[in-house]
């Protein structure tokens, strides 16, 4: 690359962006491991006889990987399908938080920003919802 | 083994993991990786998902941090996500398929030369000197890559701008395939390209670099899940382990001497690289 003469000018996000993503990261964590903590606690508290080769042999969420399946496992109370849950929101805070980037960029009419922060939200969609089930 | 000692001492080695990784800038993963294929069983692409949630875990709580003091650089990272996500969707793809045609173990000999070649950068006096005379490329200068931050130690505002934004996207690509491939963050594959390519300042290559990993962990971390090879009794106890572990190393960073924990801590890494390598060769 060539060098320009000036330097780019320095465009900062506003101030609420910084807060909003700030925001995002502590509650989508915070918020995650407590669902997994709770669960998973519960989950030893009802499998006393539970051994490591039975966990290490079978991954007791595949069921409730797909949103029909979750959801019904949450309504019946299946505390697999509340740990399924803790582990997406976990995954899903740094997600948002592209999101909420996503949306600053927007605001600022920053078109190059925007369909950037767009596509790495739609590929990352589409490694959770169409690569990651077709190669299981 | 009975469960609860099982999960037990996945808690208390994910505690360590995450201590000593925040300290010396590694991230848990790289302990938790290899410690759950050699000690605790755990096949190779499940402690791969495993890894990639305890890094999102770890980088949330970090990133928050830094995106709140104003270090990270959202829009350079965010940009930069572009190369990283990819090559994360590539490296756990590359990793399920090695895992279907038994190839595991070539996998395991690669995860332990990534981890020695990591060894030489975390022990690197990170440079602290502000880059001069940078000379922006025209990318960077489209996209306004020039930030500013208030440095606490000098007192005063810190102004950079970006260069060399292409090579950076080709580092950053490759740090996504290692990260979706092993479950590691490859920060310092990150912060190589933010600090040699971009020339940003360290402080903003560390903030920026944490920053990234966690979307890069969702994208490696979403197919694995999707793939069903993140074991959630597995998963639980590590990210809980490493989240507090990595806390509390945050808190009492400036009161340890960072040279000890890296001399007790580099060594265990070697030792379990070649642990890996050797099982990967058949020999261990």
């Amino acid at each position: 690359m060539t060098a320009p003469s000036a330097p780019p000018a320095d465009r900062r996000l506003p101030d609420a962006a910084y807060r909003r993503m700030t925001l995002v990261l502590r509650v989508g964590l915070l918020t995650s491991l407590a669902i997994v903590l709770a669960s998973f606690f519960a989950y030893l508290l009802t499998n006393p006889n539970a051994t490591s080769g039975q966990v290490l042999s079978s991954n007791p969420i595949l069921t409730y990987l797909s949103l029909g399946g979750l959801a019904a496992g949450l309504a019946r109370g299946s505390l697999e399908a509340y740990l399924t849950l803790g582990l997406l929101v976990l995954l899903a805070t740094p997600i948002l938080r592209v999101v909420t980037g996503a949306y600053y960029f927007a605001r600022g009419r920053e078109r190059t920003m925007t369909a950037v922060t767009i596509t790495v939200f739609a590929l990352i969609l589409f490694g959770l919802l169409v690569l990651g089930p077709y190669i299981r | 083994m009975e469960l609860d000692l099982f999960v037990l001492l996945l808690f208390l080695v994910a505690i360590a993991a995450g201590f000593v990784g925040s300290l010396v800038g590694l991230g848990g993963g790289v302990v938790i990786i290899p410690v759950l294929v050699v000690l605790f069983g755990v096949s190779f692409p499940d402690a791969t998902g495993v890894g990639l949630m305890t890094i999102l875990a770890t980088s949330s709580t970090a990133g928050a941090s830094y995106v709140r003091e104003r270090l990270t650089d959202i829009r350079i990272g965010m940009f930069l996500e572009i190369a990283t996500v990819p090559g994360a969707l590539v490296g756990a793809t590359a990793t399920v398929f090695l895992t279907h045609a038994n190839l595991d173990d070539l996998l395991l000999i690669a995860l332990g030369v990534v981890l020695l070649s990591l060894i030489p950068g975390s022990i690197q006096r990170r440079n602290e000197e502000l880059p001069q005379g940078v000379v922006p490329d025209r990318r960077s200068q489209a996209l306004g890559f020039a930030g500013a931050y208030f440095d606490q130690p000098n007192q005063r505002e810190v102004r950079y701008v970006a260069a060399n934004t292409d090579p950076a996207l080709g580092v950053m690509f490759g740090a996504g395939v290692v990260s979706g491939m092993f479950g590691i963050g490859a920060g310092v594959f990150k912060v190589l390209a933010l600090e040699r390519y971009l020339r940003l300042p360290m402080k903003v290559s560390t903030a920026t670099s944490n920053f990234m990993i966690g979307v890069t962990g969702a994208a490696g971390g979403g197919i694995l899940l999707a793939a069903g090879y993140v074991n959630a009794l597995v998963a639980a106890p590590v990210v809980i382990g490493t989240a507090v572990g990595a806390y509390v190393g945050t808190r009492l960073l400036p009161r340890l001497l960072n040279r000890t924990v890296r001399l007790i801590f580099l060594p265990v890494v070697v030792v379990l690289a070649i642990e890996v390598i050797l099982r990967g060769l058949g020999v261990a």
